[in-house]
């Protein structure tokens, strides 16, 4: 089920257009999370989708109903996280939720209940302070909460994190990895290590539209780039590596600095390469390796192998040809921060 | 209707622990012993300045100075205090972001609004009683029981004089964030009242009149029915002023 | 001089009064060193000097929200 459908929401302060025909899909059980730089827009994406603030076109879909600007019935559905909660600093943390409760129309007997509960969970049970003097790591994890008090099917948290310490930000950062069982939750953020720690989807928001999104895994995976990393001992086995014939083969390039080597596979594994392989297959022999290359020279399977196994194969080979073991030997894994780069430039 | 009385708790909360209460209950007691004692005790005061002769053609102080000093000090000073105590009623909450998490709650705006007023409103109802019953007290045992007829529906005219101003105070703080800003607002609308008394027949229709004309009302100078259209306009004033404030709410960004 | 000293019982009540305001507030000021403007010396001197107006503008204005 799709608990939050943003369909093509198009917004503008003025002159400037902050939100254009954005559109996203926030499916059930998952923390999603909602990138961008500052000033994509994110916090008007989910005032929107809170009915705080009023799109000018395009429609926002809570648990199926739609959101209306004002007083916003779907908010029922909804835990709010903002993004410097403030509380009124001279309650207690059990008369606050008292409060959230009684506006929330829950029963009395479950607002002590599920309210005793969630302050044991965020750490905040048997504080009896006023919230005023709270730290701002203790008023975030107070937010969480007030935001779960209603069971919500969605909590909504805009940068959770981004205003709190090292310890503080851990703290968070777990608690909400901790709701996935119970909840949806979409939260935005810049920080891409805790999208990388937590979610299991992201959307990155720029230009005020959805560049990327879907799982993790998926967008990795869509945008690998083919190719490994090769640590050398010594300078001396990096220039031999780089002077290997492997490596001057069509389609592979690599760059070198130090004792490291970055190669990159940039042709994915048609007939041609596999005759390239084969070709190549033809050339160590010539230089009297004694060995058989490990490439079988032309592969029966319909399914041609896949462009790192293929590179990987040839490096490998080149590396036992040389007589070099590397100290590190490893396939390129996009991170979140170069896919975000490559997506905002 | 819940989340209504659960904001109405909430603003009662508020209001005792920021000291609101406090303040307000402290200051109209004062206000309440302090005007008979400064009607009964004039005369001495100015009588250990100047010569005996002059201070024996002072009149006696009566029922009424003492009352004429009541409907001063609160009708001008209690409304002042009353307006800066509150002044910050909605901007405290807009500037710090405190009503976010309430409205998304599903707690309606009109709704806090209402909230908002009926805390103030009771609080002023409280503080006008005990200034009241402090001033009675000292004015009958000072100047003895005078049968003062008027005295109740005088006192009353302040009361509704008071919701005005509260509503006044609500729909200038749904205009502006800015505490300054709406002290101004709900001064300047008071001064055009002000104004507007230097017209003797005005007094019929201002609602100034609420807050000004009851020692007259007490004397017998003028009857209630003079000043009826005036009552008339300020109930319809209050309504109007509470509608204005919750359809300016409804608009705002929280 | 049959003066002020009859009214004294009705003149206590009122000096309390007056008192209490002036020290729940310079209580209030010592308590929480932090103002919103202002500082410990300048709002004791405004308590103290302003009647009725001292205690609210601290309360209303000075206090610092959060605590």
């Amino acid at each position: 089920m799709t608990v939050l459908e943003i369909d093509h929401i198009d917004k503008a302060f003025g002159a400037h257009k902050v939100l254009d025909a954005m559109t996203m899909e926030v499916p059930e059980h998952c923390v999603f999370g909602f990138v961008g730089q500052n000033g994509a827009g994110k916090t008007t994406t989910m005032k929107i989708a809170l009915g705080l603030l009023k799109a000018d076109h395009g429609v926002v879909r809570v648990c199926g109903e739609k959101v209306t600007y004002g007083n916003s019935t779907t908010n029922r559905h909804v835990g709010y996280l903002p993004d410097v909660p403030e509380f009124y600093g001279y309650m207690r943390p059990m008369e606050y939720l008292r409060l959230c409760g009684e506006i929330t129309g829950l029963p009395r007997s479950q607002i002590t209940a599920r309210g005793s509960e969630l302050l044991e969970m965020v750490g905040l049970a048997g504080v009896k302070r006023r919230i005023g003097g709270f730290s701002r790591g203790m008023k975030q994890r107070m937010g969480i909460a007030q935001a779960l008090l209603n069971q919500p099917d969605l909590v909504i948290c805009d940068e959770p994190t981004s205003a709190l310490d090292p310890i503080g930000r851990k703290e968070v950062l777990d608690i909400l990895a901790s709701l996935r069982d119970r909840t949806t939750v979409v939260f935005s953020t810049h920080v891409l290590s805790d999208v990388e720690r937590i979610c299991d989807r992201v959307a990155i928001l720029h230009r005020g539209t959805i560049a990327l999104t879907g799982t993790i895994a998926e967008i990795k995976e869509q945008h690998r780039h083919h190719g490994f990393v090769v640590e050398c001992a010594t300078p001396s086995d990096l220039a031999r590596l780089a002077a290997a014939e492997e490596l001057g083969a069509a389609g592979i390039s690599h760059t070198s600095q130090g004792t490291t080597m970055v190669v990159t596979i940039t042709q994915t594994p048609t007939g041609d390469t596999r005759s390239m392989a084969t070709d190549l297959a033809g050339v160590t022999g010539r230089n009297g390796l004694t060995r058989r290359p490990t490439i079988p020279p032309a592969d029966p399977a319909p399914t041609p192998s896949p462009p790192d196994q293929f590179g990987g194969q040839l490096l490998l080979h080149a590396l036992t040809r040389l007589n070099i073991t590397p100290i590190r030997f490893e396939q390129m894994e996009p991170t979140l921060e170069s896919l975000f780069t490559e997506v905002v430039r | 209707m819940r989340g209504y009385l659960a904001f109405l708790k909430k603003e009662l909360m508020e209001s005792t622990r920021t000291y609101k209460v406090f303040l307000m209950l402290v200051i109209f007691a004062v206000f309440g012993m302090m005007s008979p004692l400064i009607a009964k005790l004039t005369p001495q005061l100015i009588g250990s300045v100047v010569s005996a002769q002059m201070a024996s053609a002072i009149p006696t102080p009566t029922a009424v100075d003492s009352w004429t000093q009541f409907y001063k000090n609160v009708a001008q000073m209690g409304l002042v205090i009353l307006v800066i105590v509150f002044s910050g009623v909605l901007a405290n909450e807009l500037t710090k972001g405190t009503l976010v998490n309430v409205v998304t709650k599903g707690l309606s705006r009109a709704l806090v609004i209402a909230a908002k007023l009926t805390s103030m409103a009771l609080i002023w109802t409280v503080s006008l009683a005990l200034a009241f019953a402090m001033a009675w007290i000292y004015t009958s045992y000072l100047f003895g029981a005078d049968e003062l007829p008027h005295l109740g529906v005088a006192v009353l005219l302040l009361w509704i004089f008071g919701l005005f101003v509260l509503s006044l105070l609500m729909c200038a703080a749904s205009l502006s964030t800015n505490n300054y800003m709406i002290l101004l607002i709900t001064g300047a609308v008071l001064v055009i009242g002000l104004l507007a008394g230097i017209l003797p027949p005005a007094y019929h229709y201002n609602p100034l009149s609420l807050a000004s004309q009851n020692m007259p009302l007490i004397t017998g100078a003028i009857t209630l029915s003079d000043i009826g259209p005036a009552i008339a306009i300020t109930v319809a004033l209050t309504a109007g002023l509470v509608t204005g404030a919750i359809l300016i709410f409804r608009r705002r960004l929280l | 001089m049959n003066g002020i000293g009859e009214y004294v019982p009705f003149l206590i009540p009122l000096i309390i009064a007056q008192l209490v305001l002036m020290v729940v507030a310079i209580i209030h000021i010592v308590r929480h060193p932090h103002y919103r403007f202002g500082n410990m010396v300048v709002w004791i001197i405004v308590v103290a000097a302003i009647g009725f107006i001292g205690p609210v503008v601290y309360f209303v204005f000075g206090r610092d929200r959060d605590e």
